[in-house]
């Protein structure tokens, strides 16, 4: 059982990423720049005729298969980790190549790297140290059983750093028992109440169990956790909250935290991935849609371009 | 020197590296050099870091060394958040998540960290009345800036407002520019992301004159765009699209302050040159290069452009000119300097350690 709850884990993440509309955006730098450019212009264009027939990601002599409904950006970086994790972790980032796209915070970590700025330094000395691509990582290293910590600071700190050992501890809490609320347990004792992202743990499950229900929770989640400054919805203080909170009113059910999560816009690029992943882990992976797995399976190679075509269910068979 | 002419220096300093900033805010070095040359002569107003200064003024004028981090919450919620009715205008990501973290009814520390921006420059830009509050007294400048900074900022935040402070103080005591340096180093842990720009900051510096020189690198003229780029390399985030870095717009005003030899409009010159956040490189070079020059330090044609504050973007701060507000900080000082600062040892150039020495007594010691 448990390895259907490891294969569970990782496929709900995949599945969990393919259905936040970013996954889109980030599958589209498969397409030609010039295609891509023309996106932005369309932007401009609706912006400046005040037309609100806003563009989508498009294809024009392009190939159209990288806009299906697909994986994206996480489950690629969580199969990486997979694919290194025996290997030292700044050296498993340091042989990574230029071609690579990644969070603010393995860009500047991969720039200190090359600097010799080692970590800890290299995931402290970072505009995004608070970010969540050491908690997407993490999902690898709970489900194994393993402790993040090294590879998460390399990336990240802080902030960034209690989100990977909160969402290792809940994944490897979830696979062992299937409890969605003994994995939001166990992620808080990690997550002290003094930091946001411990504060905005405990905020969460409040008012998603005020509202009793995942779907019934978006409003609230929105109001509580986010303020909306900011422009990038990464920060571990508010995705992995609310992947805990979600999970945990869900009772562990992917099908219905899931699109909770994909619910808040601005979160939508992780907390769908990080809710999937938990979910996932609790259900196993016979309780996640078969459709969903046929499309969320096959990685595109949008941010790692060695993994394209790479299937995510083989790859995890021999961790299962 | 007394306090009084140093403390309305470093203001005046501040407001119009400020002002001169503004424009050259996020352009390339290049680019400021295509429009201006060496741009030296300001065009416009100062922005939010005189304003915010001018409020952090006002906290120690009231509280003294008493001012805890809830009286600033309690200031805030008092006089700026009542007024963002609408756009809150001039202000970084780093004040409106706190406005909007005070508006959830959270508290410091928890407003400083409940927003992304906990690293802005929001607090060094405003952190030299600490300093000028302090003088010959970085650690305690530094403890007092931390009150202001648990409200908005958590971590490098914190600490490139510390780091300000303390430089500050220790210019105010006539300390040497690299004393200065020294000294906000003496405030900081070793181990923090400001420390090690500083560090790099000064190691650029310090490196030898590249082969064909036969000066001193940030002295040989054509040599200083060379230095522009070297100081780019050590300490600017490249993958990153906002500037408002506390550690690295901290470690970029303290090498114009040391490139410019303490002197304000040489300082102040090369540091919006720098680009970036321009208007606070600006605004840090200039108070800490006031405070150690005085009101006469700041160029006659600088201070004639220095009007009383608009408001624009702290509307509690509007008609409050800079000058008074450091009068106000000066009758709240001795009125002869206190003890001179220690004997100040020479510097060894090459001298690394002492730089890296977080744990090193600034000049004056402890109150």
């Amino acid at each position: 059982m448990s390895g259907d709850r490891i294969r569970g884990a990782f496929l709900g993440l995949a599945v969990g990423d393919a259905a936040g509309w970013p996954a889109a955006r980030h599958r589209a730098a498969l397409h030609a720049p010039w295609s891509r450019r023309l996106h932005r212009e369309l932007d401009a264009f609706a912006e400046e005729h005040r037309v609100t027939t806003l563009p989508v990601p498009f294809a024009l002599n392009q190939p159209v298969a990288p806009l299906a409904v697909g994986p994206s950006d996480d489950a690629e970086w969580l199969a990486w980790t997979l694919l290194t994790v025996d290997e030292p972790r700044a050296a498993a980032f340091r042989a990574l190549g230029p071609d690579i796209r990644a969070r603010i915070s393995v860009a500047t970590a991969i720039g200190n790297l090359a600097r010799g700025v080692e970590p800890p330094a290299s995931g402290h000395d970072n505009p995004h140290h608070f970010d969540d691509a050491a908690a997407v990582r993490a999902v690898a290293f709970g489900a194994l059983g393993r402790d993040p910590a090294e590879d998460a600071q390399v990336t990240n700190a802080g902030d960034g750093l209690l989100g990977a050992r909160a969402m290792a501890l809940a994944v490897a809490e979830a696979v062992a028992s299937g409890s969605a609320a003994e994995a939001v347990r166990a992620a808080l004792t990690v997550l002290p109440g003094d930091t946001a992202i411990g504060h905005n743990a405990r905020l969460a499950l409040e008012v998603a169990r005020a509202a009793g229900d995942p779907f019934a929770a978006v409003p609230a989640l929105d109001a509580a956790l986010l303020d909306h400054v900011y422009s990038y919805g990464v920060g571990a203080a508010q995705t992995v909250p609310v992947a805990l909170a979600l999970a945990e009113v869900s009772g562990g059910a992917l099908d219905r935290a899931v699109p909770a999560a994909a619910c808040l816009a601005a979160l939508a690029d992780s907390a769908p991935a990080l809710t999937g992943a938990l979910a996932g882990a609790c259900g196993g992976l016979a309780a996640i849609p078969e459709g969903w797995i046929a499309s969320a399976r096959t990685l595109a190679g949008c941010c790692v371009p060695a993994l394209a075509g790479k299937d995510l269910m083989e790859l995890t068979e021999e961790f299962a | 020197m007394t306090f009084r002419d140093r403390a309305r220096g470093c203001l005046l300093g501040l407001a119009a590296g400020d002002a001169l900033g503004a424009p050259a805010e996020n352009l390339s070095p290049a680019e400021i050099r295509r429009r201006w040359g060496r741009l030296t002569e300001i065009e416009g107003g100062g922005t939010d870091d005189t304003e915010y200064a001018v409020f952090a003024a006002s906290l120690l004028v009231r509280h003294g060394h008493a001012l805890t981090s809830a009286d600033v919450a309690a200031a805030y919620r008092a006089e700026i958040v009542p007024l963002v009715t609408g756009p809150m205008r001039g202000a970084g990501f780093s004040e409106l998540g706190t406005v909007e973290a005070l508006r959830r009814g959270l508290e410091p520390p928890l407003t400083g960290r409940a927003h992304l921006h906990g690293w802005s420059d929001g607090l060094a830009m405003r952190a030299a009345p600490y300093g000028v509050f302090c003088p010959g007294d970085p650690a305690e400048a530094a403890r007092l800036v931390e009150q202001d900074g648990l409200v908005s900022q958590s971590g490098e935040g914190v600490l490139g407002g510390r780091a300000v402070a303390g430089a500050v103080a220790a210019a105010m005591s006539g300390a040497s520019p690299r004393e200065t340096v020294r000294a906000a180093l003496s405030v900081l842990p070793a181990d923090s992301w400001t420390a090690r720009n500083i560090t790099r900051v000064c190691e650029v510096l310090d490196r030898p004159p590249t082969a064909g020189s036969g000066d001193a690198p940030a002295r040989a003229p054509g040599a200083q765009d060379a230095l522009v780029e070297a100081l780019h390399a050590a300490v600017v985030v490249r993958h990153y699209p906002w500037t408002d870095l506390a550690p690295e717009a901290v470690a970029l005003a303290l090498a114009a302050y040391l490139v410019g030899e303490g002197d304000v409009e040489a300082s102040v010159t090369f540091g919006v040159g720098l680009g970036r956040d321009a208007d606070t490189i600006g605004a840090i070079a200039g108070a800490v290069a006031g405070a150690g020059q005085g009101e006469r330090g700041v160029p006659e044609r600088w201070a004639r452009r220095i009007g009383p504050a608009t408001g624009k973007c702290l509307p509690v701060v509007a008609g409050r000119h800079v000058l008074d507000v450091a009068d106000e900080l000066a009758a709240h000082l001795p009125t002869d300097p206190v003890d001179p600062v220690d004997p100040v040892d020479p510097v060894d150039l090459g001298g690394l350690g002492a730089w890296a020495d977080g744990t090193a007594d600034g000049p004056g010691g402890g109150r």
